[in-house]
Parts: structure tokens; sequence; C-alpha cells
């Protein structure tokens, strides 16, 4: 036996698991899950009602569940990736008919004394399912345009599920991730630039019809499009969320205005403060230097990532790692883009910082799998 | 020639060369699938690559969009609202008793600039400096062609303002369209209504809110959407309170004094019909919070509510129907006003001497020191401390207005006999004249406790019992008889059957002592005595009256007169019909104070 294969053969076990999960990534995760709760508990006005308290709770059994996930040997949830895929399209499809009984729009499932949001649970399905499928197709018939069918139906499906809800947000993370998965998977580029052509296409196109007879948007339409690039036309529409981040870092400057002093936020100027806007309460805190330091925070967890994602020998988990880790960038990227009047509103939460139980909850499991994947590489 | 190879080994070595083959064979492929595999993790950490790439650029899009905004100065159009929020522009309207409007909204618009779009910045500023003297047209000239994309210039314009902007021509400025509160009594009920400003603000719409009185109190109330078709019935009467504020206005004026208030209150439901504190301002244009000088002297400052004064001998008549009501004296009791009365190191005085003893009625009508302090000695300072209590006149009142717990009461800081002594005719506790017609109400409708307020309310108070009704009847007839025979003859209107008590009460220095010349002068009253309906209170604040050989301060000739006009002019307007009886000659009786 040589030294390579008694390399190549050890797989930690029982116990000593715990000593190869890679804690730099569980510290960052929990530095940017408690920057949260900290924003919370200041918007509450210093109270742990109403945010604060619940998600303290929730992170930690978010982290119980992130532990125990990632004792659980990767093999078992490369076979449990297809029912957890098909159970995410079925708990869809229930929200959806319940969403129509229920004659309203309905984005989550009771469970007991948790709310579970299916979209959230889908986004790590079709990661799983993706990462499993590609795992399985031998690479020369990755693009193969046959074999691109099946991933294109299991990404659509949630996609169309999650547009009924309707979810905007959710469907375009979920249609990104699939798509970048996809990529990373090694399909032929050429789908990827012949996609990314057409888009080009037809925004020039749309463009270009404007004043002519064959305008293919309506004239409203058109002035969102120009007071999304010029939001000083209309401070109260669709620039108000620039307006407002330009105001908490303007007014935070490098250092902020310290611990519980913001008062932008505070005074209801912002809707969904607690949520989808909670940069601007971190930036009018604790300034460039609080918000920047969030951005490195995910910066670092990203890098850790895919540092799993190249070392892993199988092709499953080093996929899965992938697509966790562009959950993740997707999740904050879009979050502080629209925050900061890059890209339209789309209700997209920060991750792990938002006040909610569901997203929370699901991306810790997320990060257990790819500390599972990360645990039981062979070493 | 090589030996020939053993005949015996040839099977064997066959086999062996066949399985080296396929050995070889097998190894090749391995050899393929490993170079595939190497061939397809090379391409994954390429796309890896590729992908790291692209979410470092969105990093450093991100992280440098944080700092160009973190080093920006904060923009100027600061305060909006959003789509999922929108700025509720309609305010409930606030009405009187009889639903007169009190406080309404006008639609109006603001002025802003967007330089960006100005043909020419110059024109723009010097003929808007022209319409609006007070912009000043260099600062507009440095906006207009500065940084900025978004220039506020008014916060709300008139009309013709608009018109004149209009005629510039000057597709740079721009009206947004708002809702402004306009208050079209001007400052009648300043004080109460307080004012209106605008929060949130937005191009197309900005926010209303309330800053001070009920505007403010009542701020969610009047916001509330579901609620803006329903205005806020107040309890006062417009034409109640024009009466009120003109009589003040001249009585203030004629008796020289810097301020009054004047209070008229429903004495069974505390409905305030009427209360108004002078000197008053428009609430259409609230003056700015004076950071200086005293802000008693402030028009903002509501005496009736604010204003905490000792305010004199009309507090007799809480020990005197305290010591009825618990039995140590009735009407008649004689009591002994031999003076000075000294007390420890302090002296107690009457205006006059007024011989041995004085009965218990007599002690109200002439207003003796003496004699309230008698009694005030018989009940006690606890007994005392609790009645007052009872009346609500150590607390702040619940009003509907924010200023009300401004005006706390002064207490003493230990409640001795000799401040026992000195409450018992006004001295020693302050409070405000509306503390004081809550008092007066309950001694004259029956003897129980009422709080003021600024609703419409249709039934009587169920308030806790003070004093019985029979020492309520009792108290009525001494301040009627205050009126007929003593020291407030000044305030008789025929038919109205006015009974009250005067008060005059030298003004604190600064430093501790009294004003020699310096009074604050009340006259707390109510009407009809028969069966009293009303409540009155009117302070002037430092009177002087003239007419005379030397200047007069006393209440019976300042406060007291006012108090009358004011009756005669409110008593038809709320209804009261003149009970006059058949003119028995000429019983005009005037008495000094």
């Amino acid at each position: 036996m040589s030294f390579l294969e008694y390399q190549v053969r050890f797989v930690p076990t029982g116990w000593r698991k715990l000593l190869y999960v890679n804690w730099a990534l569980v510290a960052l995760v929990t530095a940017a899950s408690l920057l949260g709760i900290l924003m919370l508990y200041s918007l509450a006005g210093g109270r742990m009602e109403p945010w604060a308290g619940d998600q303290l709770g929730r992170f930690v059994l978010g982290f119980v569940v992130m532990i125990a996930v990632a004792m659980v040997p990767i093999t078992v949830w490369r076979r449990l990736a297809w029912p957890i895929y098909l159970l995410s399209i079925g708990l869809l499809v229930l929200v959806d008919i319940m969403g129509h009984v229920g004659m309203g729009a309905q984005r989550w499932l009771v469970l007991g004394p948790i709310r579970i949001q299916p979209s959230e649970v889908a986004k790590i399905g079709l990661v799983l399912a993706l990462a499993a499928y590609y795992d399985w197709l031998p690479t020369r018939k990755v693009s193969n345009p046959l074999w691109m069918l099946p991933p294109l139906v299991m990404v659509v499906l949630p996609v169309v599920l999650v547009l009924m809800q309707p979810n905007l947000g959710t469907a375009v993370l979920i249609l990104g991730a699939g798509g970048i998965l996809m990529f990373c998977a090694g399909v032929h580029w050429a789908y990827f630039a012949t996609l990314l052509a057409g888009i080009a296409g037809a925004v020039w196109a749309v463009f270009e019809s404007r004043g002519k007879p064959w305008q293919l948007l309506h004239d409203y339409q058109f002035r969102r499009i120009d007071t999304f690039f010029d939001p000083s036309q209309d401070p109260l529409g669709a620039g108000y969320n620039i307006t407002q981040a330009k105001i908490a870092l303007g007014s935070g400057g490098l250092t902020g205005k310290g611990f519980m002093q913001g008062t932008q936020s505070r005074l209801n100027f912002l809707p969904e403060k607690h949520t989808d806007f909670i940069l601007n309460t971190l930036a009018e805190e604790f300034g460039f230097v609080g918000s920047f330091a969030l951005l490195v925070i995910y910066g670092l967890i990203l890098a850790f990532l895919f540092h799993t994602a190249v070392t892993c020998r199988d092709r499953f988990s080093s996929l899965l790692v992938t697509g966790v880790g562009v959950t993740v960038f997707l999740l904050f990227a879009v979050n502080m883009l629209m925050v900061m009047g890059l890209a339209p509103v789309v209700g997209v939460p920060l991750p792990l910082v938002s006040y909610g139980g569901s997203s929370l909850l699901v991306l810790l499991g997320a990060f257990g799998l790819a500390q599972s994947a990360h645990v039981h590489r062979p070493r | 020639m090589r030996p020939p190879p053993l005949p015996e080994l040839r099977p064997l070595l066959s086999a062996l060369g066949s399985a080296l083959r396929r050995g070889l064979r097998h190894s090749r492929e391995g050899m393929r699938r490993i170079e595939a595999m190497d061939r397809a993790r090379l391409r994954a950490e390429a796309r890896l690559m590729v992908l790291c790439g692209c979410f470092f650029l969105a990093f450093a899009l991100i992280g440098g969009r944080m700092a160009v905004f973190a080093a920006s100065e904060a923009p100027e159009p600061a305060r909006g609202g959003s789509i999922e929020d929108p700025i509720l522009g309609t305010r409930a309207d606030i009405v009187d008793r009889q639903g007169r409007i009190l406080a309404t909204n006008l639609a109006t618009h603001s002025l802003y600039a967007q330089p960006h779009q100005m043909i020419d910045p110059a024109r723009a500023a010097r003929e808007l400096a022209a319409i609006f003297p007070d912009l000043n047209e260099e600062r507009l000239l440095r906006d207009f062609t500065g940084e900025r994309r978004f220039v506020w210039i008014r916060r709300q314009i008139s009309p013709e303002q608009l018109q004149a902007v209009h005629d510039i021509g000057e597709p740079g400025l721009l009206f947004g369209p708002r809702e402004m509160r306009l208050y079209p009594n001007g400052a009648i009920a300043a004080h109460i209504l307080g004012g209106a400003s605008y929060g949130r603000e937005g191009v197309n719409s900005a926010e209303v809110i309330g800053v001070a009185g009920v505007e403010r109190f009542f701020d969610e109330r009047l916001r509330d959407p579901d609620l803006s078709d329903e205005p806020l019935v107040l309890s006062i009467d417009l034409s109640v309170q024009a009466a009120l504020e003109e009589v003040l206005e001249g009585g203030m004026t004629l008796m020289n004094a810097k301020g009054a208030t004047g209070i008229l209150m429903d004495a069974h439901t505390g409905e305030i019909v009427a209360m108004a504190s002078l000197p008053d301002f428009d609430p259409n244009s609230r003056p700015p919070v004076a950071t200086s000088g005293d802000p008693g002297d402030s028009p903002l400052f509501n005496r009736a509510l604010q204003g905490v004064y000792e305010l004199g001998s009309v507090f007799k008549i809480f020990p005197v129907a305290q010591g009825i009501e618990l039995g140590l004296i009735n009407a008649e009791t004689m009591i002994d006003t031999r003076g000075p009365m000294t007390w420890g190191r302090f002296r107690i005085r009457d205006f006059r001497n007024y011989g041995p003893a004085l009965s218990a009625t007599d002690v109200i009508v002439k207003s003796s020191n003496i004699g309230t302090s008698r009694v005030a000695l018989m009940i006690g300072a606890e007994r005392q401390r609790r009645f007052l209590d009872s009346l609500g006149l150590l607390e702040p009142l619940p009003l509907e207005m924010v200023e009300a717990r401004t005006g706390a009461p002064l207490l003493p800081r230990q409640w001795s006999e000799i401040s026992l002594m000195t409450i018992s005719y006004g001295h020693g506790l302050s409070v405000s004249p509306l503390h004081l017609a809550a008092g007066y109400a309950a001694m004259v409708n029956g003897g129980t406790r009422v709080v003021p307020t600024l609703l419409r309310r249709d039934e009587p108070q169920a308030g806790a019992r003070v004093i019985s009704p029979q020492t309520s009847r009792i108290a009525t007839s001494m301040l009627r008889q205050v009126v007929t025979r003593g020291t407030a003859t000044f305030a008789d209107i025929p038919g109205y059957e006015v009974g009250g008590k005067t008060g005059t009460a030298d003004k604190p220095t600064p430093r501790g002592g009294y004003y020699d010349d310096k009074v604050i002068s009340t006259f707390a009253g109510m009407f009809p005595a028969s069966d009293p309906r009303w409540v009155i209170v009117v302070t002037l604040d430092e009177p002087v009256e003239t007419s005379g050989a030397e200047p007069r301060r006393t209440a019976g000739w300042t406060a007291a007169p006012v108090a009358a006009e004011v009756i005669r002019r409110a008593a038809p307007l709320l209804g009261l019909r003149p009970q006059v009886a058949a003119p028995q000659g000429g019983g005009v009786t005037l008495a000094a104070n």
C-alpha cells in the first residue's frame, strides 16, 4: 500500500468528524448571523422584541441543524438528493394549491411551530439534484443537447411554481443558481454565449424600438427604465432605495454613527427595514467600515466554500459545495445591488443577516451540507 | 539460437502473455479514463476560475458603490415615502361641538428645481428672487449651477406665486402637489389646536403632522386613513370661544395686563366650551419656539394649562367647604378673625381688619385670610392634602393636549402647618387656571370630581364624590353672596345669578420673595347659582386698573368685570335664558375689592 493510497483512503469517522469540520467557515457564518441579530436589536430600539429574540432562537436551532447535517456522510446526502428535490417540488405545488384555496399569496407552510417557505427549500433541493445529475452523467454527454433537457426541466419547474406564488426575487435566484451550476458542471460555453447574446440583442431591440412604430414596450414601461437609470426624477418611486442608501451610507460616513444611534432606519423612513433593507441600518450605524466588513465576511465564506469544492474528489460534493456558494453569492449580491440602486427591487433578503426564519434555517442547513462534503472528502 | 522453451511452460507463457496484453489494454483504457477525468477536472476548475472572476467583479462593484456613497453627502430630498408606504395626505378635519370647521386641508403646491434640466439658471434665480423677496439670488444661482440635481425652493406657495413662477417658463422649476393644514378661523382657539407641519416630504405629496395641541395629541387618529372622513369633534363652541377671546383681548388692554387667560367649562360633563390664552398666535403660521427670554412670555405658552400660579383667595372656598363637609363648621359658625395672626415667625394679615369674628359665610364673602387659616387648622394638613388631591389639584391634568403634562402643580416641599394655612388662602401651592376650574366644578356641581376634557361628551361625568350635595349647595350659596354683597360685585350680570370668588396673589420674584406691584388676579365662578351649569375662570397677569386716583390691582376691580363681560356675552350663546325678576328699585351696590 503506497503512501498515496493510504492518504486517499483516510476518511474521519465517529466523533473525530468534529475535528474535521471547517471551523473557520462556521465562525464566519456565526459572525454574519450575530451581526444581523445585533442590527435587529438596534432596530427595535434596544429590545429583543420583536425581532432579535426570534432570530437568535432560530440561529441556535439552525446551528444545531448545521452541525448535525455535517455529521451525516455525504453519500447519504447523495442518495437523498432526489427525494429532497421531489419533496420541495411537492411542497411548492401544495403551497400553490393551498394559496388558491386560502385566496391569498401564501408562501409558507405551517409545520407545528415552524413555518417553512418551500421556495427556500427548493433552492437547496435544486442544487442537490443538479449535483447528483451531473455526478451520474458521464462527462462526455454533458453538452449533448438531449442530455441538457432534464436539468433544464429541473430548473424551470421550481422557477415556474415560485413565480406563481408570486415571488419574483426567489424565482430569479433559482434560475440564476441553476444556470451557474450548469456552467460549472461543464456545459459547453457556446450555450451561455448564445443566451447572453440573445439577452443583449433583446435589450438593444427594446431601446432601439423606442419612438419607432414597432415600439416593443409601453411608454410607462420606458419611463420606469428611465427612472431606474436616473432616480432623481422620481425620488419617491423607483429612486427611493438608492436615495435611502445614499442617505444611510452618506450619513454613516466612514465609521458610522455608532451602535443604536441610527435615526434614518428607526424613524420608519425605510420600508422592510428589518428584512430586505437591513444593510441600510448597518451602513448608517457602522458606516462604510461596517458594511464593507460584511462584504468581506461573505467573500471569505465564498473563498472557503470554493476551496472545499476544488479539494473534493467526487463530482457530487464539488458541485454541491459550489452550488451552496453560488446561492449565497446570488442572495447577498442581488440584495446589495438592489439596496444600492444597481438592481431593481425584487425582494431578496440579505443571507444570514435579514430577519426571516426559513431563509436562515435553510441557509444553515445548506452550510451543513457543504461541511458534510468537507468532512467526508477522502484525505 | 536460443534454447527452445520448455514445452510444459508454453501454455503458462501464453496465458501470461495474454494477461499482460489484457492488462496493458486495460491500463490504456484506465489512462484514457483518468485523462478524461482530469480534463473534466481541469474544465471544472477553469469554470470555477471564471465564476470567481465574475464574483470578484461583483464584489468590486458593490464595495466601490459603498465607498462612493459613504464619501458622498446625504442628498437633499431627505425624506420621502415609498411605493409600499405612500404618504397619506388626507388628515381628518377638526370641528367644534356644533360641527363648524376648526381645521381642514387645502390643496397647494410645493416648488422645487432640477438644475440639470434648467435652460437659463441665472434668469431663473433672478426672477425667483423677485417673486419671493426673502430668497437670495446668489444663493439660488449657486444651488442651480452646482452639483445638486434636486433643490427644494418652497414648501408651499400661493396660487398667485404658482402662476408667477409658471410664467418664468423655466422647465427646471417644477411644482409638486401637496396638502396644507388650514385654520380658517385664524388665531381663534390657537392654543387648543396647536398647529401642524410637514413630516416626510416628497415631490408628489407630503405628510402633514401635528406639532402641538390636539393636532399633536390626536395625530395618529387624525392620520388614520379609516377615519379620514370622520372629523374630530371638540367640546369647543366656536362662537363662545370667539367671544371669550374678544373680551379677554379688550380686558387685557383696559387693565394694562401683559397676559390673560379664560376658561369656560361645563360643570357636569367637564367639557371645555372655550379656553383662551393671550397673547396668542396664528396656527396657520406658527411662530418658532423662542430660544431666549422667559418661555412664559412666548405667545406659544398656554397660560390656561401650562401657567401654574399661586392663585390666591379663590382657593378659600376649598377649606371652608371641606370644614362644612367634615362637620367642623357650618355656614353660620363664628370664626375668630382677630389679626394679625402670628404662627411661629409668620404673620397672617387680612386686607383690612374685619373685627373679632366673622361667620363662615362672611369669611368667604369678605375674603378673610385669618378666617380660612383658622378653619384649615381645624382640618389639619393631611386631610387638606387628601381633599385637594381628590379634586385633582396635585397632579397634571389628563387633558387631550400634549402640553397638559407640562402643567404640573408645584407642591410645598413639606406639608407643614404653615403650608396648611397659606394653602387655605391660595399661597404655597401653584396650579393652572384649568386645575382651578376643575376644582370649582366639583364644588358647585353637586360635589363630584370633574376631569376637564376637550372632546364633546353628552352625558355628565360619573366622578368620585368629593363633597355632599348639601355642602355643594352651601358653597354655591356662599359664592353667590360674594357677588351680591362681597368682593366681586362687579361680576354680577342681572338674570344669570353669577357666583364666584376673587383672588389677588402677589407674583413671586425669581429670588424667592414677592413683588409689591405685580399680581395675578383671578375670578373663579359659576352661573346660574340656582342650578350651576357653567364654571368660569378668568386670570389676568399683572393687571393695573388706572381709572381711579391710585392704581388698583385687586381682582374685584380687574378680573371680575372682565369675567362679567365674558358671561354677558357667552351666556346667550350657551342658550341660557336670563331669569330677570321684576325690578325692585335700584338694588345696585358697588363695593371695593
